[in-house]
Parts: structure tokens; sequence; C-alpha cells
């Protein structure tokens, strides 16, 4: 799958090229408005992840430019500014979702996998792991092809640690990105402890093959 | 007590007039009754000789004035004579007066002559004078009375004239009470003649200009630094995700860079509350809709459901009435999730959360081990309470911002019952 990384800080740009590229994506990058002018309007990608402020002209022109040609790329503004009216505007000029920045890895992957789920032809996108599988578009969970009941916050957990089996889920992204910014509490650890410890149990009692493993007390990893 | 500055002068004028008044009716007493003496005297000196020229035509008459009479003057032989005998000597003496039925003074006259032979002869010529102590009670009263109308004139004058002249500063002191900081155009100049107060208005414009000017200037910069900080902070956050997918690193390590990365995210969190507080002095959240509360309670009611059973928190709701009311709903979201966030971080374990929606009001009330709070520091920012670690001490400051903007909407901070209670009500 194809990205076009457009931001014009270098070291925020080569830690994003370098994720998605450890994601298995094909990445390119643009560092000024011309720059991304000129790929977002002559080559088709799977997503376009476009900052708001850059040298030479705003993001959300590009944004403009490329709906007016009609360029369908999807596109996710990564913004620094996080303003309500730069998020409207944004997505009412047709963007198809926003990320504040900072962000997690874990949060970017998670909207960009979405965006080019909702926006590809082929249905195919159920994501297996051992003998767990996850289908995103029904938000639906089987093992061995038996459906287990989740409830909404335990779905979305074991719908990061699907997007990336075996790599460390820190506590306090799963706590931001699944519950929010109220989860920031001083207490969440222990909470998102109660929480995995919930979900492990429906697993295992499924007979999962795959476990939720605590790493360091740092966060979980699946395995 | 402070004074009007239209009466402060009064008291000056009221004493110094008086004083003035006075030395002016000593001098003026003086100088009259020196007049009235020296104008009685030259009449009974004329008198004496008008006498003694009338005892030279006929000398009968000295037979005829041994007693005061009619002509309230007497003359009697001399038997010894001295040198000086026509020297004149004046004095005051009081004399019964059966006009008056009481003494009364008299000027007399005492002096001596010869007659046409040469014998000697003494005279005392008397006359009624002026009753000083009566002139002097008249005088004093005349002076009052003149006193009176020209301080009550003053009074009266000062009164309103300045009034009227000062109406100006008054108005100007009116447009400034009504200034809000923040908003340059809330105090209006005031138009005046009075070159005093005209350099007042303009030197209170150019003052509300600067600050603006400054507060404004300390808005951009906070906001621009809060922005600039993302980038970097974006950066370094990501790289230490690398780090940490890095297997090789000991577990010491890992934890040093989750630790350092948790710091980060604080920081993360602290950028983004200073970036709501400028948004919302920056007007960004200027929409407004009608607001229903339950529903905005509702559903920060779900965010926190699973963190709310996982405190083992009780949540009882006690709706009245729905709280309707035209705000900005993005702004009354924060609002309710920071108090609710609050509710639920300071809450006992297991604890009590307690909410009421009234027409005009919405109570929050959770249960704390806490004890009262002080009301004076908690809206302040950075205020932080005892047990605090991981809160910013922004969150009651964004919440009173956000209130700030709203003049018709106040919170109040009770604690009762063993609860904090955080009550968001409309003013009557």
């Amino acid at each position: 799958m194809k990205v076009l990384i457009v931001e014009d800080e270098l070291a925020l740009q080569a830690g994003i090229r370098e994720f998605l590229i450890s994601e298995k994506f094909v990445v390119e990058v643009a560092s000024t408005y011309d720059e991304a002018l000129d790929k977002a309007l002559n080559y088709a990608y799977d997503c376009v992840l476009l900052d708001i402020m850059l040298p030479g002209g705003s993001g959300l022109d590009v944004l403009r430019a490329m709906r007016d040609n009609p360029i369908k790329s999807p596109v996710l503004i990564l913004s620094a500014k996080d303003s309500v009216d730069d998020k409207v505007a944004g997505l009412e000029i047709g963007a198809d979702d926003y990320l504040a920045k900072p962000f997690h890895f874990a949060e970017l992957l998670a909207r960009l996998k979405s965006i080019i789920r909702r926006n590809a032809q082929d249905g195919q996108h159920l994501l297996h792991y051992k003998n767990v599988s996850l289908d995103p578009e029904l938000r639906e969970v089987k093992i061995e092809g038996m459906p287990i009941i989740l409830n909404r916050k335990e779905y979305d957990v074991l719908y990061y640690f699907m997007l990336r089996p075996n790599k460390l889920l820190e506590k306090s992204t799963l706590a931001e990105t699944v519950w929010g910014n109220h989860a920031d509490q001083a207490d969440n650890l222990d909470f998102i402890y109660s929480q995995i410890k919930n979900l492990r149990k429906k697993l295992k009692t499924a007979d999962a093959t795959c476990d939720i493993q605590a790493v360091y007390g740092i966060g979980y990893k699946l395995v | 007590m402070a004074i009007s500055i239209k009466n402060y002068t009064n008291r000056f004028i009221v004493v110094t007039i008086l004083i003035v008044m006075a030395l002016w009716a000593a001098m003026f007493y003086a100088v009259i009754m020196e007049e009235v003496y020296d104008n009685i005297d030259d009449g009974l000196k004329n008198q004496k000789i008008l006498i003694i020229r009338e005892v030279y035509r006929k000398p009968e008459l000295i037979a005829e004035s041994t007693e005061f009479g009619v002509n309230q003057f007497v003359i009697r032989p001399v038997e010894n004579a001295t040198e000086v005998l026509d020297e004149n000597v004046f004095s005051k003496e009081l004399i019964y007066m059966p006009y008056d039925k009481e003494e009364e003074p008299y000027r007399i006259l005492r002096t001596g002559f010869y007659d046409a032979i040469g014998k000697p002869y003494y005279l005392e010529i008397r006359t009624s004078t002026v009753e000083e102590d009566d002139f002097l009670m008249d005088l004093a009263i005349s002076l009052l009375a003149l006193y009176s109308v020209i301080v009550l004139s003053i009074l009266f004058i000062n009164y309103f004239m300045m009034g009227h002249a000062w109406k100006p500063f008054n108005q100007i002191l009116k447009n400034l009470s009504q200034y809000r900081f923040g908003k340059a155009d809330s105090f209006v100049a005031v138009d005046s003649q009075v070159r005093e107060f005209k350099d007042l208005n303009n030197h209170i414009s150019d003052m509300i200009q600067q600050n603006e000017k400054v507060f404004d200037s300390q808005k951009r910069f906070l906001e621009n630094a809060a922005h600039e900080l993302q980038t970097p902070l974006a950066v370094s956050i990501n790289k230490l995700e690398f780090v940490l997918e890095n297997a090789s690193l000991s577990e010491e390590d890992m934890i040093r860079v989750v630790e350092a990365k948790r710091s980060l995210q604080r920081m993360v969190s602290l950028n983004k509350s200073l970036l709501t507080l400028s948004r919302i002095n920056n007007q960004q959240y200027a929409s407004q809709e009608e607001v229903h509360m339950q529903a905005i309670v509702d559903h920060a009611l779900t965010d926190y459901e699973d963190l709310i059973a996982y405190k083992d928190i009780q949540v009882d709701q006690e709706i009245v009435s729905d709280f309707v009311l035209m705000a900005n709903r993005d702004l009354m979201q924060i609002l309710v999730s920071n108090l609710l966030s609050n509710a639920v971080k300071y809450n006992t374990q297991p604890g009590k959360i307690r909410i009421t929606m009234r027409a005009d009001s919405f109570t929050i009330a959770n249960t704390s081990a806490d004890g009262a709070l002080n009301p004076n520091y908690i809206f302040e920012r950075f205020y932080k309470g005892s047990q605090d670690h991981n809160s910013n001490g922004l969150g009651l400051s964004i919440v009173q911002t956000i209130l700030d903007k709203y003049s018709f909407l106040v919170i109040e901070y009770r604690y009762e019952n063993n609860m904090q209670v955080f009550e968001v009500k409309k003013l009557m």
C-alpha cells in the first residue's frame, strides 16, 4: 500500500516514514506546499497524510486542489493546531479523518488502516492472528470461526493488538487511544490492568491460541 | 470616609470666610465707634461754645442751669479754680433714662469757663450715645445673616456648578467600571470640553490600548509556544516508541524509556490544556446553539463509565428538569467533562457521585477524603490539591475560563455532607 507523507518537519517526517515502512507500506514524502501539490495531483495513493501548516501554503489548499481535480485518494490530516475550526474545515473539504499532533504510532496506524479499509473496493480486510480473526467492518471477533462477545472497549483493545501482533503496546498508549484523554489519571495503569484481565479471560475461555502478555509492567503484547 | 470633591472645598470656604468676616467685623466696629465718638465729641464741644456764648449774653442763665433739665447741661460756680479749668474731659457713664427705664450710656463733657466778669464756672454737658452692646449685637446679627447668605450661595453654586463640571468625570468612572480586560471596546471614551477630562480620557484610552496589546501578545505567545512545542514533542515521543520496539533493550532501560515517554506525555497534556485555555480566550468557540445539559452529562458519563465501574463509584442522578441554555456545545462538553473527571479522580474507592439537574442549575457532587477545599484557590491555574500527582492543575481553571465567557453563568463550590459540591447555575 502506498502512502504520501506531507510534513515539513523533517524529523517527524522521517519518524513516520520509518514506522510506516516497518509496517510494510510504500512511502513517499513531500515537505513543501508545491511538492505536496505536485505529488498528490500526479500520483495515486492509498492514503495521504497531510500536515496543514506547510512552507508555501496551507495543507487545506492542497486538499481543495485534490478534490477539485478530482483526485480521490483518501486524506488523513495531521495537525499541530488541533483547532475546532481547522478540523471542521478539513472534514468539510473532504478529508477522511483528522489526527492531532503529537500522536502515538499505534493510533496513526489504526486510523490509517481504517481509512484505507473504508476506501478500498475489495472488502477482504479481516485481521488474522493465530486462531483469532477480527472483522473491522462488522466489529466482530471469531475464534476458530466461533464468534465471541466483547464489549465496545474490549473490542477496541483487541483491535489495537491485532493490528500489530507481537509488538509492545504501552499501557498509557492504550489508555489514551481507547479511553481517550480522560483516562490519563493517576490510577489508570491499574485500571488498564483490570480491563486487560477481563479480555484475557474471554480469550482463554474461548480457547484462543494467542494470549496478551505483560511486558515488564510497561505494557502488553499479543503473542 | 471619602468625601465628594463637590463638598471637599466647602469646609475650607466656610472656615476662611468666617475668619475673614470676623476680622473685618472687628475692624469695622473699631472704625465706626471711633467715628461715632468723634462726632459726638465735636457736637459736645460745639454745644460748649454755644452755651458760653449764651451765658455771656444772658448771665441769668447760670442760675437757671444748676441742675440737668431739658438742656442736658449744668453750670456750677467753682471755688478754687485751677489753671486748667477750660480743659475738655470726655467720659462715658451710665445714667438712668426714664424712657427705657434703665441705665443708658451717656457721653459727658466736663469742662469749665470764665464768665464775662472772670468768675470761673464748672460746665458739664451730656448727651445720649450709642449703646455699644446693642450695636455690637446688631452688627453680629447682620454679619451672621450676611455670612449665612454668602456661605449658602457658595455651597449652592458649588453644588450645581461642580456637579455639572464633574459630570464627565463621573461618566468616565462609570465607563471604566464597565471595562472588561480583553475587550478593548468595552471602555467608551467620554466627550468633554474640559481639558483635564480630555487628557484623562486620552490617557485611559492609551493605557487600555497598551494593556490590551500586551495581553494580546501574551495570548499569542502562549498559543505559539504551545504550538511550537507540539512538533518536537511528537518527534521525541515517536523516537522513543522506536526505541521501545527494539527487543534487545534491557528491562531497566525499557522502563527508563517508558518513564521518559510518560513525562513527555504529561507535557503533551499540559500543552493541550494551555491551548484549550488560549483558544477559549481567543474566541475560537464563538458559535452558540441551544445546549441540553442532560444530554452532555449522559455522554460524558458514557466516556467515564469504565473508570467509574473500575473505581466502584455509584452514580446517582436526580433530574428535576433539563438545564437548557444558549452556549457553545464544545465548551459545555469540556466543562462537564472536566467537572466529572475531577469527581472521578478525587473520589474515594468505593465512592459516590451525585448529579442534580434543574431548569437553571447543574450540580455535581462527589465523596472525597480531602475535606473542604479553599474556594479562593481551586479555580486558579496550576493550583493543586494535596494528593495530586498526575493533574496539571488546569482543569478547574478551564472551567472558570469557560464560565467567564458566559456572564449569566456562575460556578459555586461548597463542602457539604462530606462531599465536594460544584454547582453551575444561571444568574437570575
